[in-house]
């Protein structure tokens, strides 16, 4: 009889408990991947090209996932996620990606302080003869 | 007796999950974030519209209601009177106070530093002026 009460006790206090053990492992991975994928996004960017302040501009809120982002160093060498590429493969990039995105397709060229502007005025000619008019300048609302 | 048995209960249901080893994972894991944290800056986008290269003749850029700023290495002008970023913002102030939807065309010359396109851009974005243009000088 005692030993009947003691199993139907023990049963009782394993079924009310919540198994965390599940839950815990998924949120590891949850974090492991997020942790993983910022750093990933952060190494597609340029850190030798210095971005010139725009304390007044519009933030950035959303991040298009269609964006291309465009380096122009201080010397006007173009790079694509670090990559550099030649006017012509830049050109070939953007038609591609108007044919599969479309016109709308945001472009961010992100051009070093001393660049001169004749380096970015031929990326935006690769831009509008790709058909993208719509040019966006990355810059510094507040530096940390 | 009856107390002792319940007592002992609890405690084998307490060491069923051992929290000790899980919140040491979770601070080494929570000071190698902090170690490893670095502040990103805060980014802005500056939005321009961009004319076809020769798409339009030049006589149509240069009608008096669109406002014509001019990025030289070494100044600005803003419709053709050279003026400092101080003088301009005033203007542009004055200006968007009436329309902020005029068209304003930024020219930059060849040898002008990136940056003071941006100055000037950045300077339209806090008056409130939006259409803005930029065109390439020789």
């Amino acid at each position: 009889m005692s030993k009947g009460r003691k199993n139907k006790g023990l049963r009782v206090g394993e079924g009310g408990g919540i198994n965390m053990t599940p839950m815990i492992d998924i949120v590891f991975q949850m974090i492991i991947f997020f942790v993983l994928t910022i750093e990933m996004e952060r190494d597609a960017l340029d850190d030798r090209i210095r971005l010139a302040m725009a304390p007044d501009g519009p933030a950035v809120e959303r991040r298009d996932p269609r964006t291309v982002t465009i380096d122009v160093s201080d010397r006007g060498r173009v790079s694509l996620a670090r990559v550099p590429v030649s006017h012509d493969q830049l050109l070939a990039i953007m038609r591609n990606s108007v044919a599969r995105y479309g016109q709308t397709t945001p472009v961010v060229i992100r051009g070093d302080i001393d660049t001169p502007h004749e380096h970015i005025r031929r990326v935006m000619d690769t831009c509008t003869r790709a058909g993208l008019f719509r040019i966006k300048f990355a810059a510094i609302k507040e530096a940390n | 007796m009856a107390h002792r048995r319940i007592r002992k209960r609890v405690a084998d249901i307490d060491s069923e999950l051992p929290m000790t080893p899980m919140i040491d994972i979770v601070f080494q894991l929570l000071i190698y974030f902090i170690l490893t944290f670095e502040p990103q800056d805060v980014m802005a986008h500056l939005d321009v519209f961009r004319p076809a290269p020769d798409a339009e003749p030049r006589e149509e850029m240069e009608t008096p209601n669109v406002l014509q700023i001019v990025v030289y290495p070494d100044g600005f002008t803003l419709n053709e009177r050279p003026m400092t970023l101080v003088n301009i913002e005033r203007n542009l102030a004055r200006l968007a106070a009436l329309d902020r939807n005029q068209t304003v065309l930024i020219m930059a010359t060849a040898r002008s530093r990136h940056e003071n396109l941006i100055q000037v851009l950045d300077l339209c974005a806090k008056v409130g002026l939006r259409n803005l243009s930029v065109v390439s000088m020789n």
